[in-house]
């Protein structure tokens, strides 16, 4: 009893010297506060002209941000955001340059937008996104987009609504163009039979007569391998959104012969594809379907007649058919393959694929064939059937 | 107990037991000369203004004394009793005719020696010395005032009995007696304390507690020795299994509908006379989480509130660690508008995360330490106070950022929602180690500390059931009145790693019957319905 009484003594005094010297120990424990860190909310690559590369970072001023303590102080006027860059061999070596002058550690765990230059999308992505795969404070889930000229400019521009022009690049892109992450745009890069695209975003001046820069998503950008192959305007590439996963919704206009223009919004839209051998060569059958609301027309069309709103669907079936054939002609042409079919083929043909293609499909792609068959369906027409503006109800 | 024969003192020639406990006085008979009896009380009870000796003569002029503590009888009845003697009755001098034949008092009793009489006669019973007897008698007269039944504070329910204990050990009995009118239900009675002589009732339910247990309890009780029991805490503490540990493994209670539920579990009460708290062993950690409206509401409404503490229980042990933490180490896991939101609030904030965390956490502490003890006038100007200066002065003076007002706050609420205050007390501990084990190893010092914890709790024992059961070890049956509260009708049994005698609890005819009607009317109203589309 007494024994296990002095023993209990001792594993207490023990416990309590090793808690009391690991705190006194403690001056290199690598804690950071929240306010010893500068978070990057955004990164930009831009390659210079010596082969050098440029990281820009958006860094915001937290203490501007408006907090209840109300302090902090010192920051210049209104900004609530800085952009900074610096120029190195590589990455880390301008991250490096770049915490020189900074009074905070930069912190990566946390940017959601990477936007790449032109010049890096043209000499190859693969080298600047090493870094990706290897600094532990890197998330795949954040975005990627290109932007026509230099990288940072897009940085630099001063979005109303946002804080951040980080901010609002990444809710712009799920809002009106085709997410791409990095671990997509890793999957699409390293993956036989699909190839890379990015949506694309520059700053644009407020219409008409603006003095403020916004951003806007103008296109898509189709690379083979890590390099950029060609980039297209937003509406003329509407078809590839038949082949994601996920469909966002977006819309367009089709003219009826001379009664006036009608807005189609597709919601809903998927494709199946079909993979077969014809004659030697690779055929693909392909079945898209559009569930489709109509938020506006100009011509004086009754929906409430059947062949009226038969032939309109017809049209927008018309009209989708020739937006995915436009997009797969492309492919053709430029030999690069971002609506996945090689893939699709993969799958359906294993032994075949693995054989004769996946070396030399880029090659193949000028040969395939396919045919395109739309099923439109207007599921919405609005809330009464004809214009409110308009006689004969 | 002893051989009192065998080791006689005589009151008379020991002056050493004028100034002396009880116990001392085991065996000392009472002499069969009043005058020696009355020379004895009066040099033994000198100076003690409370204690009263009436000397009286039998009708038949035998002598005779009464002795008793003014304030703890009830005078008129003595004053009947007395005048029974004096006035009334004539007869006998025999100590055992008077208690059978001449005294109408209900509660009578013959003593041998001078500690039963006087423990009698010290705890409000009137004694009797009557000339030429080696017995006295003691009436059961009491009338000491006690405080009425009120509604138990600690516990407070919506739905259930109003009634809470009080400091008078024969009302609690009572008031779980009356919920339990059985023969079964024992009760057995021992003194604890040389000084404080206090009383302590064991009870159980013969047939259905284990035996081994009650024998364990009773053997833990009885060998305690110590000068005074004031509450029921003492013997808490002088009978629980792991005295360093800081978790509690004695439960108490001031409900009698949950001492009456823990009897029928098959647990052994504890009651202690002055202390309005009832312990209950085996006591497991669960039980902490369990409020006996749990057993009164519905049963979907009382798991879910069931789930709720076990949240709770977890936000009130590790927010503030995890908060800490988070912002030290691992800024990666916060969502990026929450993590600048909170940047931007610490913004200007001097101290560290820990410090800060330390800082509101302790004035938080000492802020509800200081509204129990306070008046309960006083109490209303300190919590405005410390909202003030603690919540907003601080914040905005900017040596507190809002994000550690919330997480303390949050804690706050949290560690109310545990019924029972010692698990809370304990919980409300594990926090400042926890956290400061956070602030220098981050989330996986914050597993490192709950290894520790569980692994401490898995450890413990309460009178031999494991402090975790019926989880760790599992006994998959019980579980249904742990992780879930079920319906009384699939609560059949008793919880069986007690070791119960007696297992069911509900009728197995009456569920099949039970279970028959409610067959009967779905078949009948779909007979009905038949009928109805027909």
């Amino acid at each position: 009893m007494m024994n296990n009484r002095r023993n209990r003594k001792g594993l207490t005094r023990y416990c309590l010297l090793v808690s009391i010297v690991s705190i006194l120990l403690s001056g290199c424990w690598d804690r950071r506060e929240v306010n010893d860190i500068a978070i990057v909310i955004a990164m930009s690559v831009d390659k210079e002209e010596d082969g050098k590369y440029r990281l820009g970072v958006q860094i915001p001023l937290v203490s501007s941000m408006g907090s209840l303590s109300g302090g902090g102080g010192g920051t210049s006027g209104n900004e609530s955001f800085y952009v900074d860059s610096a120029v190195g061999k590589t990455l880390h070596e301008a991250r490096a340059i770049l915490q020189t002058r900074m009074s905070r550690i930069l912190y990566f765990a946390h940017y959601r937008v990477v936007v790449i230059g032109s010049e890096v999308a043209r000499s190859g992505f693969s080298k600047p996104f090493d870094i990706i795969s290897r600094y532990p404070e890197n998330r795949l889930t954040s975005y990627v987009v290109m932007t026509k000229g230099k990288a940072i400019d897009l940085l630099n521009a001063h979005p109303h609504f946002e804080r951040f022009s980080g901010e609002a690049i990444r809710e712009l892109i799920k809002a009106v163009t085709i997410p791409v992450s990095i671990k997509d745009m890793a999957q699409m890069n390293i993956t036989p039979g699909i190839d890379t695209f990015l949506p694309v975003f520059d700053p644009v001046n407020t219409q008409p007569k603006g003095d403020s820069k916004e951003i806007e998503g103008t296109g898509f950008a189709v690379f083979r391998g890590d390099k950029l192959i060609k980039i297209y305007k937003r509406s003329e590439v509407a078809g590839i959104r038949w082949f994601q996963s996920y469909f966002n919704p977006f819309s367009f206009v089709i003219e009826m012969d001379d009664s006036g223009p009608i807005s189609a919004m597709v919601l809903k839209g998927h494709a199946v594809v079909k993979p077969m051998i014809r004659q030697g060569r690779i055929h693909f059958d392909i079945q898209l379907y559009a569930s489709v609301f109509i938020p506006e027309t100009l011509s004086p069309l009754d929906f409430n007649d059947k062949s009226t709103f038969n032939e309109v669907e017809r049209r927008l079936a018309e009209k989708i058919t020739k937006k995915v054939d436009f997009i797969l002609n492309e492919s053709k042409k430029h030999r690069v393959d971002p609506t996945g079919l090689g893939l699709t083929f993969a799958k359906r043909y294993p032994k075949l694929w693995e054989q004769k293609y996946k070396k030399r499909w880029e090659k193949e792609l000028p040969h395939i064939t396919f045919q395109i068959h739309s099923n439109v369906q207007v599921t919405n027409i609005g809330q009464t059937t004809n214009s409110l503006m308009k006689e004969g109800l | 107990m002893g051989n009192w024969t065998e080791q006689q003192k005589n009151p008379l020639t020991d002056r050493s037991l004028e100034v002396c406990d009880l116990i001392e006085l085991e065996g000392v008979p009472i002499s069969l000369e009043l005058e020696d009896n009355t020379t004895f009380l009066e040099r033994m009870f000198s100076d003690s203004s409370d204690f009263v000796l009436r000397k009286f003569q039998l009708k038949n002029s035998v002598h005779a004394i009464a002795i008793f503590v003014d304030g703890l009888i009830s005078t008129n009845e003595v004053n009947e009793a007395l005048k029974t003697l004096m006035v009334l009755e004539d007869g006998s001098d025999q100590i055992g005719v008077i208690e059978e034949a001449l005294l109408p008092v209900s509660q009578i009793s013959r003593v041998q020696d001078y500690k039963g009489l006087l423990q009698a006669v010290l705890s409000g019973d009137t004694g009797i010395i009557v000339e030429g007897n080696r017995e006295a008698l003691t009436l059961g007269i009491r009338g000491a005032d006690t405080r009425s039944v009120n509604e138990p504070e600690g516990e407070a329910v919506v739905r259930g009995p109003r009634e809470g204990f009080i400091e008078n050990i024969r009302t609690n009995t009572s008031m779980v007696r009356r919920k339990l009118k059985t023969p079964r239900l024992k009760m057995k009675s021992l003194v604890v304390g040389r000084k404080s002589n206090t009383n302590i009732v064991v009870a159980f339910l013969d047939g259905v507690a284990n035996s081994e247990l009650v024998d364990e309890v009773t053997h833990r009780i009885s060998r305690i020795e110590i000068d005074a029991v004031l509450e029921s805490g003492y013997v808490e503490s002088l009978i629980q299994d792991n005295e360093y540990s800081p978790f509690p493994q004695v439960m108490y209670t001031e409900r009698p509908d949950t001492v009456a539920a823990a009897l029928l579990e098959g647990r052994v009460a504890i009651f202690v006379d002055g202390s309005p708290m009832v312990l209950l062993v085996p006591t497991t950690f669960w039980m902490m989480l369990q409020a006996s409206e749990d057993y009164y509401e519905r049963f979907q409404m009382a798991t879910v509130v069931r789930w709720l503490r076990y949240m709770f229980l977890l936000i009130s042990l590790m927010t503030p660690a995890l908060y800490v933490a988070v912002t030290t180490f691992h800024q990666h896991m916060l969502p990026t508008t929450l993590l600048l939101s909170i940047a931007a609030a610490r913004e200007a904030i001097p101290f560290p995360a820990i410090v800060e965390a330390l800082i509101m956490e302790i004035a938080f502490e000492a802020l509800r330490e200081a509204g129990v003890r306070l008046p309960k006038t006083v109490g209303q100007a300190v919590s405005i106070l410390g909202a003030l200066v603690v919540g907003q002065a601080a914040v905005e003076a900017g040596i507190v950022s809002a994000p550690m007002v919330i997480v303390v706050s949050i804690t706050g609420i949290a560690s109310f929602t545990v019924p029972h205050f010692n698990a809370a007390i304990t919980i409300r501990l594990l926090r400042f180690p926890l956290m400061i084990i956070a602030s220098l190893l981050g989330i996986y010092g914050i597993l490192i500390g709950l290894l520790v914890i569980v692994g401490h709790m898995a450890s413990l024992r309460s009178f031999g059931i494991p402090y975790l059961s019926p989880v760790a070890p599992m006994s998959v049956g019980d579980l249904k009145d742990v992780l879930i509260r079920a319906p009384w009708t699939e609560l059949e049994n008793r919880p069986s790693f007690l070791g119960v005698e007696q297992a069911r609890r509900i009728g197995p005819e009456f569920l099949q019957k039970y279970h028959r009607a409610e067959e009967e009317s779905q078949n009948k109203e779909a007979k009905e319905r038949e009928r109805y589309d027909e």
